[in-house]
């Protein structure tokens, strides 16, 4: 035990390694912080939703209510979905900044709307988040190789290594020793920050231990790293650089370069293209008979082909009707456009079994959700939520019944689970 | 020869020999070149792809049937930006931005399907731009050859010596700051090759081009003073090695990112869901014009009839929903730039804080100018998004006026089995429309903007090079 406490306090005398792990643990609390707030403000926004929803909506029912047409209340209602964050989502923010997570929709057609972004600020999104994930990524290696450099080379270089040697036990546990102390002072600066505001989160045990056995894991890769070097017998210095050297190519470079790989391996069809070619479907019909549109509809949605013929006039089960054509026409486009997003993802997780930075983001974005798989989840809903919207208005358009002032609020409302 | 040369000759020999060493100057240098080529071809394919994509959304919009002028308003048009001459070299926000966005009436839409939403996680790593080889990569290469220049030879013992010999110290710190220069050179040119080569290109303007190379010759020439000044400051050569790797991330991943998440929580930007409420809320205290009590629109009604000189809206010689028309989409375009507008601003004063941490980090200075040059940054964005929002109004306009002289009052609001045929006008008109075209800042303003950052990483070099100096000095007392 003694000889324990005993390194414990040679690592603390060390100037370099104690200002290297207090300054770790500030920076792991500045991270935690950074990302609670932005998640925090994200929760903010979406806690604003239901406030906003209610005058305007009050305003279309004051507008529109009188008409009874379920049609025009589909066209001027606007319906709010959201993306609430996990309670893990403060330590990796990951798409969150970028990829919209709350999103309003009418019951017209939803490939025009689907893939509105939020207003961002595109330059503060390039740099990224200062958010836990990133400390550990990013920088907690650098922390680890200051530390580990020179587990062996300092003692050679100090000559006492032959001394070590002469031990009963061997300097193999010295080293051992010492390295683990390393590695536990490593993980206690950036585990017990996290794990206090994991806990003021919310965040399941299961989960909280998960994040940590993988941060555990991923300074023991590090380390073992470090050791593998150490073996080598070079000085502290060439340590010290090949170890970064390490760090750049496999945290900077082969991700980059593994990026480019993976954008021109799986094409995917731009999705300007898809809206396009919906715009083109939706606008067309006014260009051919409406008959056409509407056998066209009721041939797909029969449970609606009761209902009674067009007029001369406009009408909304016309126009919704083609609305619904128009998303019909570009269904397995925009499926493959969504498969191969999801392919892309695919990609870069498996890439993330070779490569630890790339898998500890996968991984930490997954467990938060918010990867890419995480944000298309919510485009599925939104799909799902905007199918129901088109149930309900159609219910009263096809079954030709008055839509009243008191029919709004029966809307069906969205549930982000 | 002098003694400095002599200094610089047996430092690049010995960096030359060290295996490591040659790995990384060749690594880097690879780099460089592979970014440039990768770059460029993925900016060439995505201008072609957007620029045939601009041309089948124009030939559509031009083969139009004949249609109401409203009916056309709705169908719209997608306006794609075509990405700048330099963007092969730093990309800057492109991925994140949308390259296209659908133009309508009474909507103001955002530019969508940026690349970030069409690929991985992997996006977020950075992009491999010649811009990111010599901004991250470089200087830690830097780091690596150069932390050793005169530690190494204090630790050795062997600087005594070379003073010894006769060559002044100066000689000897100068030798060995050119030889690490030579060596950055050496990571820019291939990039500045390549750079050239846009500048070349039809729309760049060579004096950016030329100004961007400046930017970062003084970025990797202040790291290099850096390095060096560290180097003599330093004993040991482990010490100043771990000193200035931490100057790095410092200055390289942790500055240019806590930065953003202060100016984010300084200046909180209106969400789309806000902005869009807003907007409605406003537009109907201003008025409602399918609502004919509505008192905005009743006054509208009153001035144009007596403009006129008529009493009914049927005696009008012109189509009074035209009219309405027009008015409407004024009134909401005035809205939309409102907003848009206070957007903007808070944007820009967010990375006008993001500048001031250039202070800390010389990195922020070179990634803002670098962007400016390349016409990739927020500025050039919502450039694009303003001159997109002009090229809709107009659009908007013209299709509105045609319908208030090219559609009768009387057909627009007839009812019969025929009417729809009669209220169409003639597909002609849908082809003198002007097609939309992106029209960049120009040269002088780009300078102007360049100069801010210019001179901060001129000062930085400057504090360097006291820094050097001063450690220089302390040197020559040491010995």
């Amino acid at each position: 035990m003694s000889l324990w406490r005993l390194e414990l306090a040679l690592l603390l005398r060390s100037r370099i390694a104690l200002a290297g792990l207090l300054l770790l643990a500030l920076l792991s609390v500045v991270s935690l912080l950074s990302g609670v707030h932005r998640i925090d403000s994200q929760r903010a926004a979406i806690d604003r939703i239901e406030a906003l929803q209610r005058t305007d909506m009050a305003a279309v029912v004051a507008a529109h209510g009188d008409s009874t047409d379920a049609g025009s209340a589909a066209y001027y209602s606007f319906h709010p979905t959201w993306n609430p964050p996990s309670p893990l989502a403060f330590a990796a923010v990951g798409m969150r900044d970028v990829a919209p997570f709350m999103l309003r929709v009418r019951a017209l057609g939803l490939e025009a709307q689907i893939h509105d972004g939020d207003i961002f600020n595109p330059e503060l999104a390039l740099a990224g988040r200062f958010d836990y994930a990133f400390l550990l990524v990013f920088l907690l290696p650098l922390f680890v190789i200051v530390l580990f450099h020179d587990l062996r080379s300092a003692e050679t270089e100090s000559g006492r290594e032959r001394m070590l040697h002469a031990l009963p036990a061997g300097a193999g546990r010295v080293y051992l020793r010492r390295g683990l102390v390393r590695v536990l002072a490593v993980l206690a600066c950036v585990g017990l920050p996290f794990v206090a505001v994991a806990l003021h989160q919310g965040v399941a045990p299961s989960l909280l231990l998960a994040v940590l056995g993988l941060a555990t894991a991923y300074v023991l890769f590090w380390a073992a790293l470090a050791l593998l070097v150490a073996r080598l017998g070079w000085s502290s210095a060439t340590n010290a650089a090949t170890l970064a050297t390490a760090w750049v190519a496999i945290a900077l470079v082969l991700p980059a370069l593994a990026h480019v790989a993976i954008e021109r391996a799986i094409p995917v069809g731009q999705g300007a293209e898809i809206a396009r070619a919906q715009r083109e479907a939706v606008n067309g019909a006014w260009d051919i008979p409406r008959e056409h549109t509407m056998q066209r509809f009721y041939a797909r949605y029969p449970e609606w082909s009761d209902s009674a013929p067009l007029g001369t006039d406009f009408h909304y089960k016309w126009y919704l009707a083609f609305h619904q054509n128009g998303d019909d026409s570009v269904a397995l486009e925009a499926g493959a456009y969504r498969d191969g997003i999801e392919r892309r993802s695919r990609a870069a997780e498996r890439l993330g079994w070779l490569l630890p930075p790339v898998g500890m983001q996968v991984l930490l974005t997954r467990w938060a959700g918010t990867d890419m798989q995480a944000h298309l989840a919510y485009q599925d809903r939104i799909r799902d939520y905007h199918g129901q919207l088109r149930r309900f208005y159609y219910g009263y358009l096809f079954g030709d019944r008055p839509f009243t002032g008191e029919d709004f609020d029966k809307a069906p409302r969205f549930d982000p689970e | 020869m002098s003694a400095a040369s002599l200094v610089m000759r047996s430092e690049l020999r010995a960096m030359l020999r060290n295996r490591t060493a040659l790995a990384g100057i060749v690594l880097v240098a690879m780099l460089a070149l592979v970014s440039t080529v990768v770059s460029w071809h993925h900016m060439r394919g995505a201008e072609e792809y957007r620029a045939r994509q601009q041309a089948a959304a124009q030939e559509a919009f031009d083969t139009q049937p004949d249609r109401h002028p409203h009916r056309v308003v709705h169908y719209g048009h997608f306006v794609y930006r075509l990405p700048s001459a330099l963007a092969a070299f730093d990309a800057g926000v492109d991925p994140f931005t949308g390259s296209s966005m659908f133009l309508e009436g009474h909507r103001q839409n955002t530019a969508n399907f940026g690349d970030v939403m069409q690929g991985s996680v992997l996006t977020r790593f950075g992009k491999l731009t010649p811009a990111f080889v010599l901004q991250v990569l470089a200087p830690l290469v830097l780091v690596f050859l150069g932390h050793g220049l005169l530690a190494q030879e204090r630790e050795r013992g062997t600087l005594r010596q070379l003073m010894l010999q006769g060559a002044p110290l100066r000689a000897i710190v100068s030798g060995k700051l050119a030889a690490l220069s030579g060596i950055a050179l050496l990571f820019m040119l291939p990039a500045f090759a390549g750079l050239a080569a846009m500048a070349a290109a039809p729309g760049a303007s060579p004096g950016v081009a030329v100004v961007l190379m400046l930017g970062y010759a003084l970025y990797l020439g202040l790291w290099c003073v850096l390095v060096a000044a560290v180097s003599s400051l330093v004993a040991r050569r482990r010490d100043a090695l771990l000193a200035l790797v931490a100057v790095w991330a410092l200055s390289v991943l942790l500055v240019p990112r806590v930065a953003p998440d202060l100016a984010y929580a300084a200046y909180p930007l209106p969400d789309r869901l806000q902005t869009d409420v807003g907007i409605a809320a406003d537009l109907r205290r201003i008025g409602d014009s399918h609502d004919p009590d509505d008192p905005y629109f009743a006054g509208f009604k009153r001035e144009v009839l007596q403009r006129h000189g008529v009493d009914r809206i049927e005696d009008l010689p012109v189509n009074y929903k035209g009219l309405v028309a027009v008015e409407g989409e004024r009134l909401t375009s005035g809205l939309f730039d409102r907003y848009a507008a206070r957007s903007a601003d808070i944007q820009h004063a967010q990375n006008r804080l993001v500048a001031f941490f250039s202070a800390l980090s010389p990195t922020i200075a070179l990634r803002q100018l670098s962007m400016a040059a390349a016409a990739t940054d927020l500025s050039a964005h919502l450039r694009f998004l303003e001159q997109a929002e002009a090229h809709r109004y107009r659009m908007v306009q013209q299709l509105n006026q045609l319908q208030a002289d090219g559609v009768s009052y009387a057909d627009d609001t007839a009812r019969d089995a025929d009417a729809d045929r009669r209220k169409r006008v003639d597909s002609t008109h849908w082809q003198q429309i002007p097609p939309f075209r992106f029209e960049p800042a120009s040269a002088r303003v780009l300078l102007g903007a360049l100069l801010p950052g210019t001179l901060v990483l001129l000062a930085w070099l400057l504090a360097a090079s006291a820094l050097l100096v001063l450690a220089a000095r302390r040197l020559e007392v040491a010995r």
